[in-house]
């Protein structure tokens, strides 16, 4: 008696996973409808909108689908309000009011206020919007409060341009160019660096800076019109235009 | 012994009724009752097995039925097994008011949508502008394979 009611147990406790959808399959539920554009090839998914498959999870409002033929086929996808994606395949998630989703060419647009996109150990923010191009290999983050953490190293401007590379399936950042008309911010564990353009180059191990360049260390504050900065000497220089500009200041923190 | 027995059964059964009505409140919740049910008076239906088409720019979706009856000049119910079959997709449902005027078909009942490596589950649908648009009503279920 006892087995047959755990077998029922059983029966009832898992029927749910027998409902769900089939690996390879992804379904797409919406508490509004869908609407099917067969001309203009496109399907419109209202309200409440829920994506999941074996690559990725996503969540929004409405979403729009471009397909090639047929419904299945699908070109590109846009998702709007309270967008959040998730993928444990590409070791990516999202969230924003709107993201363009590009799955032929890997790339990925999120826009909108409080724009957030974690790629693997890469934390990037932005109310203007966040673009990868996995393909490539690159990324942009444009528009107020951009801002990247990796490494432990927190960068602020309003364009930060990316490079990175794959290695052992892990992408890091190879080359960054970042600028801001009000001076961008690299800040590190020891070091905070301000400039109003700065390009980072990983092989080379350096930072360089370019106009009202600000390098703080401790209490010492250097500045000048150029930068640069061995990150693995973790030592710096500074120069400017003008042989007398330098400015070197010391304070005597106790 | 005896009692924890006992005690095992009476909580194993109350944990089965709670399931119960949990799954037959998920099975009522995907199930759209509100849906609108138009009553036909007349018990014979005016035309039997109703077969025509809508003509669009680039398909031609075919309509069957096994029933069809007048609501108005315009306006035919078709009931019973009805079928809305192009080259590309197939729309099963038990309901359909079609506008031989403007070429709208439109269903509040439950609906299959079947094409290519696709299928859409809804509670209801329009077909409009020669069937190059079609709107999937209520809580819909895609699934894309």
């Amino acid at each position: 008696m006892i087995k047959y009611l755990i077998f029922f147990l059983l029966v009832l406790t898992n029927y749910k996973y027998a409902l769900c959808r089939n690996i390879g399959e992804t379904e797409i539920t919406t508490e509004d409808g869908i609407e099917v554009f067969q001309e203009e090839k496109y399907y419109l998914l209202k309200k409440n909108v829920e994506i999941i498959s074996d690559e990725f999870e996503l969540k929004g409002n409405l979403v729009k689908i471009y397909f090639e033929q047929d419904l299945y086929d699908i070109k590109e996808l846009i998702a709007s309000t309270n967008v959040n994606f998730y993928s444990n395949e590409y070791n990516i998630k999202g969230k924003g009011d709107t993201l363009k989703f590009n799955i032929q060419n890997e790339i990925i647009n999120i826009s909108g206020d409080k724009s957030e996109l974690f790629l693997e150990e890469t934390k990037m923010y932005s109310d203007g919007y966040i673009n990868v191009n996995n393909l490539a290999g690159s990324f942009k983050i444009e528009g107020l409060n951009s801002k990247l953490i990796s490494d432990n190293v927190f960068i602020i401007g309003s364009k930060i341009n990316g490079v990175f590379d794959d290695k052992n399936g892990n992408r890091d950042i190879s080359s960054l160019e970042v600028e801001d008309e009000n001076l961008l911010s690299i800040i590190t564990e020891d070091t905070e660096l301000f400039s109003k353009k700065a390009f980072y180059d990983k092989e080379k191990s350096i930072i360089e800076l370019f106009d009202n360049v600000k390098i703080k260390r401790g209490s010492e504050v250097i500045t000048g019109d150029y930068g640069i900065l061995d990150t693995n000497k973790n030592s710096y220089k500074v120069s400017s235009n003008n042989s007398n500009k330098v400015k070197a200041i010391i304070s005597n923190t106790k | 012994m005896s009692f924890n027995k006992k005690l095992f059964l009476i909580f194993s059964l109350t944990f089965i009724i709670i399931i119960f009505f949990i799954f037959l409140f998920i099975f009522f919740q995907y199930t759209d009752y509100s849906q609108e049910q138009i009553d036909i008076n007349e018990k014979t239906s005016d035309i039997s097995k109703p077969k025509f088409s809508i003509n669009g720019k680039k398909q031609k979706i075919s309509v069957t039925a096994n029933e069809g009856n007048f609501l108005t000049e315009d306006e035919i119910i078709l009931e019973k097994n009805v079928i809305f079959k192009s080259n590309k997709f197939k729309i099963y449902t038990d309901n359909v008011i079609f506008n031989k005027k403007t070429l709208v078909a439109s269903s509040q009942n439950k609906s299959k949508f079947i094409s290519n490596n696709t299928s859409i589950d809804s509670a209801g649908f329009d077909i409009i502008e020669n069937g190059n648009i079609i709107y999937f009503k209520g809580k819909t279920k895609l699934i894309l394979k």
